[in-house]
C-alpha cells in the first residue's frame, strides 16, 4: 500500500483538491471553526484587556462597556513606575490603592517576580529535559525489571491533592534552610512536574518505532547515542509539549511559592497578584492589567516553539 | 554495579549533607536577628512608611512580610506549625481562640505598655480577651452599618430612612414599585470570612443572640431573636422579593461593587466602605450613600457586631527577654502611642479610610473633618458604641462556622425551613462543645 | 523485539562482570537514576510525612492531645455523609470537566493539524488561557459569573437571550457547571497540545492511500485517526482527570464550598478540615483516600485505553 501511495499520490492529491468547490468549501469551513476557536479562547481575555483599562468606576456599568468610554494607562503606569528605596511618610502612596492613580509598592514588585518566575520556570524545565528524557528513552524501549512499576509509582506521586502536601513539603524545605531562596521553589516544581513530563515522553517514544533502535544497535551505536543521535530528533514534538507543560506549570504555580516564599526577593508572579487583593480593597482593573502582562512572557514562548510541534514528523525514517 | 551504587549513594550522601547545612543554617545567631513583623497585604505602604520611622527611632531592625489576605491564614497555620520565624503579626478577632489553644500566640497582660485599655473600645478589649487574659493590641476595628441610597429614595418620595427591618420592607417595596430598583435591599450571604459579621449584625438587631453567656446555644430557640433575623432573610427573598436569590453567591466586595453601580437603596455594608461609596473615581453614587443606625427588630435594637484585628505576639518573641522588649516596643508603636499621638491609626484612617478602636479618637478635628465629609460623624460614633463582639469566637469556631454558613444559605434558597436550620446549627455547636 | 537487539548487539558487549544484569538493563538503570534520585528526594518524603499524619490524631487546638489511633482517621472520614456528598460532587465536576476537555481538545487539534494561513496565530493564541495567573483567572471568572453587575449576564442581556440578570453561581443547579467551565477554559491549550502531537505521529501517506482507497473523511477519522490517537487520549484523560479530582484553585475563589454545598468537592473538604478545622490528622486521611482512588481510576484508564503499558 505504501509504495503504491508514494507513486500516485502526487495525482491523487492534486485531483482531490483541484475543484475549486471543494477547495473553497474548505477554506469556509476552516474559515468558521478558527472563528469559533478563536472566540472561545478570546472572549474572556478581551474582557480581561478591556477592564485593564478602564476605572473602577468604569467597570461596574450595567451593562459593562465593552469597549471603554474612558480608557486610562493608569494601572499599566503604576506597574513600571520605579521602586522606592525606602518608604517614609512623605514618600509613602497614601491613597485608597483602588481609586486608582496611587497605586501601592507592591505594584513595582510584578516585574521583579516576573523575572524570578522566568528564572525558576527555565531552569525547571531544562532540568525536566535532562532528568525525564533518558528516563523515558528506557522505560519506553528498554525492557527491565521493574518497569511498569516504576510508571505507575511516578504516576502516584502526583495522586496526592497539593493542599495535603503543603505543610510536609514547608517542613522539609525549611530543614534544607531554603525558604525566601528560588532553589526551594526550583526542586520542588521540578519533583512536581517531571513525572508528567516522563508521562509524555514515554507515551510519544513508545509510538516511535523499535526498528530504528535495532538499526542504530546494529550500526554499533551504544543506548546514550541511539537516544541521543535517532531518538531525540524524532521526538521533537513531545520534547515541546514537555517544555510548554513544565515552563506553565512553574510560572502559574501558587500554593507552594506562597509558603516557600517571605520577600521579593524570591516572590514570583502568581504571590504578587495575589497580593493585590488586600483586606481592604481590591482594584479589578488592576488586577487585571496584571494578568495581562503576565500573559506576555508564555505567549512569546509559545509563539518561538509552536512551530516545532505544528510542523510535525517526518515518517521518513522508516522507508528509509 | 559499582557505578549505580556510587551514583546513588553519592546523591543520597549530598542531600543529607545539604539537610545537616539546614540545620546549622537554621541556628543563625539571635544576636542581630530583626523582629518578624508578619501582616496580610493591606496598606502596605503606610505600614512600611511607620517602620521606618520606628527603625529610625529605636535602632531596631524588622524583618516585615507580608502575604495575600485571602491565604493568610493557611499561611500563617503553616509557618507555625513549621517553625519559621514570626515575632508578631496581625491577627483576626475570629482566630484568637484557636491560635491560643495551639499555642501559636500567648496573653501579653504582664506588659503595661500593651494592656492599657482606657482609651480602647470595649467589644475590641472583648475580643482581644479568651480566658480572661489579653493576647494583644488592637490594630483596626469596624462595624456592620446600614447604609441607604439617599438619591433613590428622594426618587421614590421616602422622607426618612427606615428605623427598623419592617420599615425596610415596606420601603423597599415602594422603591421596587415605582420602578427603581429590582432588588432593592442588597446583603452578603456567600460562603466568605465576612458571612460571619452579616449573620451577626442581624442577629444582634434583631435581640437575639447566637449563644448565651454560659456559651450554651440558643439560636434554635423559637423566642431568640437569631429565628426572626433567618426568617426576615428568607421572606426578603422569597415572599416580598426585595432581596435577590444570588445573596448567596454575593460576598462583601461585591455588595460594595454592586452598590457603587447604583442599583440599590438599602445594604447591610461594613462602615469603613462609606469612605468608597462616595469616591467620584470608585462609585457612582458618590455623594448619596448615607448611614442611618442599624435597623431594629421587632424585639431588637440598633445594635450591631464589631469585628477587629490585632497584633498578637508569638511563643518565639516572648522566648527571649531582648526580643520581647523589641516585639512589645513595635506593637505599642503600631498599636498604641508613637512619639505621644496615635500616627498609624490616623495615617491608616486617612490612606485607606479604616475605622480605629481608639475612642478619642472620634474627637480629633482632622479625623472628624475628614468623616464629615463624607457621612454623620455623630452618628457614626454612636453606631460605634452600640457595637458588640461576636459571640461565637471559640476554639470551634472555624468548624461550626462552615455549617452555620450552608445551612443559612440552604434556608435562603428555601432547601429547609428556617427551624431546621437553628436546629441543624446548634446541635453542631454542641456536638463541638462537648468535644473539646 | 529487545532480544533481537541485544542479539544484534552482543559482539558490542564487554564482558559482563555484573552478573544478572545485562547491559540494557544497566544502561536503563542508570538513565532512570536521575530521575528516581529527584523524586526519593523531595517528593517522598512529603508524601510519606503526611500518611504518617494520618495515624494520629492531630487536632491543633489540642496540641498536648495527639494519640495514636492507627486507621480511625479513615473511618471517620469514609462514615461522613458529607464526604460522600462531596465524592458525588467531585464525580460530576470531574465527567463534565474531562469529557468537555477531550471533545473542544480534539477539535482545536483537528482545526490546528490542518496547514491554512493564520494557523500560526491560531494556536499562539490557544496559550493564552494557560497562562494566565490563578488569582487573575479565578477572579476574572468571578466577575464574568457575577449576577450583579458580570459581563455574562450583560452580554446575554444585550443579545436579548434574556430579560432580566440571571443568578448564576448562586443557583446551586449550576454552580458546578460554571466553575467546570472556567476549569475547562483553562486546561483546553495543554489537551489540545497533547494531541496535537499525538496528531502528528500518524504518517501523512497513510491518510492519502485511504484516500486513494476511497475513504471519505469521516471513514478516515475513524479508523485512522482516533485509533492512532489512542495514547495521546489516554495520556490526557488521565492527566486531567487526576486535575479536575484534586482542583481547588476555582472552588476557593468562587464559592468556597458554596451555595449550601452545591460546589462542596472532596479537594475543598480536604482544605476545611485541615485549614479551618485543623485536624491535620483527618485532612491527610481524606487526601490519601482521594488519592488511592485518583490511582486506581487512573490504572483503569490507561489499562483501558493506552497501548502498552
Amino acid at each position: 500500500m505504501t509504495v503504491l501511495a508514494t507513486a500516485s499520490l502526487s495525482e491523487v492529491r492534486h485531483y482531490r483538491t483541484h475543484s475549486p468547490w471543494r477547495r473553497a468549501g474548505r477554506g469556509i469551513g476552516l474559515a468558521l471553526a478558527s472563528v469559533l476557536f478563536l472566540a472561545y479562547v478570546l472572549a474572556p481575555v478581551a474582557w480581561l484587556v478591556s477592564s485593564s483599562v478602564q476605572s473602577e468606576r468604569e467597570i461596574i456599568s450595567k451593562p459593562p462597556h465593552w469597549i471603554a468610554h474612558e480608557p486610562t494607562l493608569q494601572n499599566f503606569a503604576a506597574i513600571f513606575a520605579a521602586k522606592d528605596k525606602v518608604v517614609t511618610y512623605e514618600t509613602r502612596k497614601a491613597r485608597d490603592p483602588a481609586s486608582g492613580g496611587f497605586i501601592p509598592s507592591t505594584a513595582t514588585n510584578l516585574l521583579p517576580a516576573m523575572l524570578n518566575s522566568f528564572i525558576v520556570a527555565s531552569v525547571v524545565v531544562v532540568l525536566n529535559l535532562i532528568v525525564g528524557v533518558p528516563a523515558a528513552y528506557a522505560m519506553a524501549k528498554v525492557r527491565f525489571r521493574g518497569r511498569n512499576a516504576s510508571i505507575y509509582t511516578i504516576l502516584a506521586t502526583r495522586v496526592i491533592p497539593d493542599i495535603a502536601l503543603v505543610v510536609p513539603f514547608f517542613l522539609f524545605i525549611r530543614q534544607l534552610g531554603l525558604l525566601d531562596n528560588i532553589w526551594s521553589l526550583i526542586i520542588t516544581y521540578l519533583a512536581v512536574t517531571v513525572p508528567f513530563s516522563v508521562f509524555v515522553l514515554v507515551s510519544y517514544f513508545e509510538s516511535l518505532p523499535d526498528e530504528l533502535d535495532k538499526a542504530a544497535r546494529v550500526d554499533g551505536c551504544s543506548r546514550l547515542q541511539t537516544l541521543t543521535r535517532v531518538y531525540l530528533p524524532l521526538a521533537l514534538p513531545s520534547l515541546v509539549a514537555v517544555i510548554l507543560f513544565a515552563f506553565l506549570a512553574s510560572w502559574n504555580e501558587f500554593l507552594l511559592a506562597l509558603m516557600f516564599t517571605q520577600t521579593p526577593a524570591s516572590q514570583t508572579l502568581p504571590i504578587i497578584v495575589a497580593s493585590f487583593t488586600s483586606d481592604f480593597t481590591i482594584s479589578f482593573s488592576f488586577i487585571n492589567a496584571a494578568g495581562v502582562l503576565a500573559v506576555i512572557p508564555p505567549v512569546i514562548l509559545a509563539l518561538v516553539f509552536e512551530r516545532y510541534i505544528v510542523s510535525g514528523l517526518t515518517a521518513g525514517a522508516i522507508k528509509g | 554495579m559499582t557505578r549505580r551504587h556510587s551514583r546513588r549513594s553519592f546523591l543520597k550522601t549530598s542531600a543529607a549533607g545539604l539537610a545537616l547545612a539546614g540545620i546549622g543554617a537554621g541556628r543563625a545567631l539571635a544576636a542581630d536577628e530583626p523582629i518578624y513583623f508578619a501582616t496580610w497585604s493591606a496598606a502596605v505602604d503606610t505600614v512600611k512608611s511607620h517602620i521606618a520611622a520606628f527603625e529610625a527611632k529605636t535602632g531596631v531592625k524588622v524583618a516585615y512580610s507580608n502575604s495575600p489576605w485571602a491565604q493568610y491564614r493557611e499561611t500563617m497555620i503553616t509557618k507555625f506549625v513549621g517553625k519559621a520565624p514570626i515575632d508578631t503579626l496581625w491577627v483576626s478577632d475570629s482566630w484568637l481562640p484557636e491560635w491560643a489553644e495551639a499555642g501559636w500566640i500567648l496573653p501579653v497582660d504582664q506588659y503595661k505598655s500593651l494592656t492599657d485599655n482606657s482609651d480602647v473600645d470595649k467589644f475590641c478589649v472583648d475580643s482581644m480577651t479568651y480566658k480572661g487574659k489579653q493576647y494583644g493590641i488592637t490594630y483596626y476595628s469596624d462595624y456592620m452599618a446600614f447604609i441607604y441610597n439617599a438619591e433613590m429614595l428622594a426618587k421614590a418620595g421616602i422622607k426618612a430612612p427606615p428605623q427598623s427591618w419592617a420599615e425596610v420592607v415596606d420601603q423597599a417595596k415602594i422603591v421596587k414599585d415605582k420602578g427603581l430598583s429590582q432588588w432593592p435591599v442588597l446583603v452578603s450571604m456567600a460562603q466568605e470570612s465576612w458571612l460571619i459579621e452579616f449573620m451577626t449584625a442581624m442577629v444582634y438587631s434583631n435581640g437575639g443572640d447566637f449563644v448565651d453567656d454560659k456559651g450554651n446555644a440558643v439560636m434554635q430557640d423559637p423566642a431568640n431573636g437569631a429565628g426572626a433575623a433567618l426568617k426576615w432573610l428568607v421572606d426578603a427573598v422569597q415572599t416580598h422579593k426585595i432581596l435577590s436569590p444570588s445573596c448567596v453567591e454575593t460576598g462583601e466586595l461585591a455588595v460594595l461593587k454592586a452598590f457603587s453601580s447604583g442599583d440599590h437603596a438599602f445594604g447591610l455594608i461594613p462602615k469603613y466602605r462609606l469612605r468608597t461609596l462616595n469616591d467620584p473615581s470608585q462609585s457612582k453614587i458618590a455623594g448619596n450613600a448615607k448611614i442611618t443606625l442599624m435597623p431594629k427588630g421587632e424585639k431588637g435594637s440598633h445594635a450591631t457586631v464589631g469585628w477587629m484585628r490585632f497584633y498578637g505576639m508569638t511563643a518565639r518573641a516572648q522566648g527571649d527577654a531582648t526580643r520581647a522588649a523589641d516585639t512589645v516596643k513595635l506593637m505599642t508603636w503600631f498599636g498604641g502611642k508613637a512619639d505621644g499621638e496615635y500616627k498609624f491609626q490616623k495615617m491608616l484612617f486617612k490612606d485607606v479610610g479604616s475605622g480605629f478602636g481608639v475612642k478619642s479618637l472620634f474627637n480629633d478635628p482632622e479625623i472628624r473633618a475628614a468623616y464629615a465629609s463624607y457621612g454623620d460623624v455623630d452618628l457614626i460614633s454612636q453606631q460605634q458604641s452600640l457595637a458588640r463582639k461576636k459571640d461565637v469566637v471559640t476554639p470551634w469556631f472555624g468548624e461550626w462556622n462552615d455549617v452555620n454558613g450552608t445551612t443559612w444559605q440552604q434556608a435562603i434558597m428555601g432547601k429547609v425551613t428556617v427551624e431546621q436550620a437553628l436546629n441543624t446549627s446548634a446541635a453542631k455547636w454542641t456536638e463541638l462543645k462537648k468535644q473539646s | 523485539m529487545t532480544s533481537t537487539a541485544e542479539a544484534a548487539a552482543k559482539p558490542r558487549l564487554r564482558p559482563s562482570l555484573r552478573g544478572a544484569l545485562s547491559y540494557d538493563e544497566r544502561a536503563a538503570y542508570l538513565f532512570v537514576a536521575p530521575l528516581a534520585a529527584v523524586l526519593m528526594a523531595v517528593a517522598v518524603f512529603p508524601i510519606l510525612y503526611s500518611f504518617y499524619i494520618s495515624l494520629f490524631q492531630l487536632k491543633l487546638t489540642r496540641p498536648g492531645h495527639t494519640p495514636f489511633v492507627g486507621f480511625d482517621n479513615y473511618v471517620t472520614v469514609l462514615s461522613d455523609p458529607l464526604f460522600w456528598h462531596a465524592v458525588e460532587r467531585t464525580v460530576v465536576f470531574s465527567v463534565l470537566s474531562v469529557v468537555a476537555i477531550a471533545v473542544l481538545a480534539l477539535l482545536a487539534a483537528l482545526l490546528l493539524n490542518q496547514d491554512f494561513p493564520g494557523r500560526r496565530v491560531l494556536s499562539a493564541v490557544l496559550l493564552i488561557p494557560w497562562a494566565i495567573p490563578y488569582v487573575a483567572n479565578a477572579l476574572m471568572w468571578k466577575w464574568i459569573y457575577d449576577s450583579n453587575y458580570g459581563a455574562l449576564n450583560g452580554l446575554l442581556y444585550q443579545l436579548d437571550f434574556i430579560n432580566s440578570y440571571m443568578v448564576w453561581l448562586g443557583d446551586s443547579d449550576k454552580t458546578l457547571a460554571l466553575i467546570a467551565n472556567a476549569f475547562v477554559w483553562k486546561e483546553v491549550p495543554l489537551a489540545t497540545i497533547l494531541l496535537l502531537v499525538g496528531l502528528k505521529t500518524i504518517p501523512a501517506d497513510l491518510n492519502a492511500a485511504a484516500k486513494v482507497d476511497g475513504a471519505n473523511a469521516l471513514r478516515r477519522f475513524v479508523h485512522i485517526t482516533l485509533p492512532s490517537l489512542k495514547s495521546s487520549f489516554a495520556l490526557v484523560v488521565v492527566y486531567e482527570t487526576m486535575m479536575a479530582i484534586r482542583h481547588f484553585d476555582l472552588f476557593f475563589v468562587l464559592t468556597e464550598g458554596g451555595p449550601g454545598n452545591a460546589s462542596n468537592v472532596v479537594a475543598w473538604r480536604i482544605y476545611v478540615e485541615t485549614f479551618r478545622n485543623l485536624s491535620f490528622g483527618t485532612g491527610a486521611a481524606m487526601a490519601y483516600v482521594l488519592a488511592l482512588a485518583t490511582l486506581a481510576l487512573a490504572y483503569a484508564i490507561i489499562r483501558a485505553l493506552a497501548q502498552r503499558m
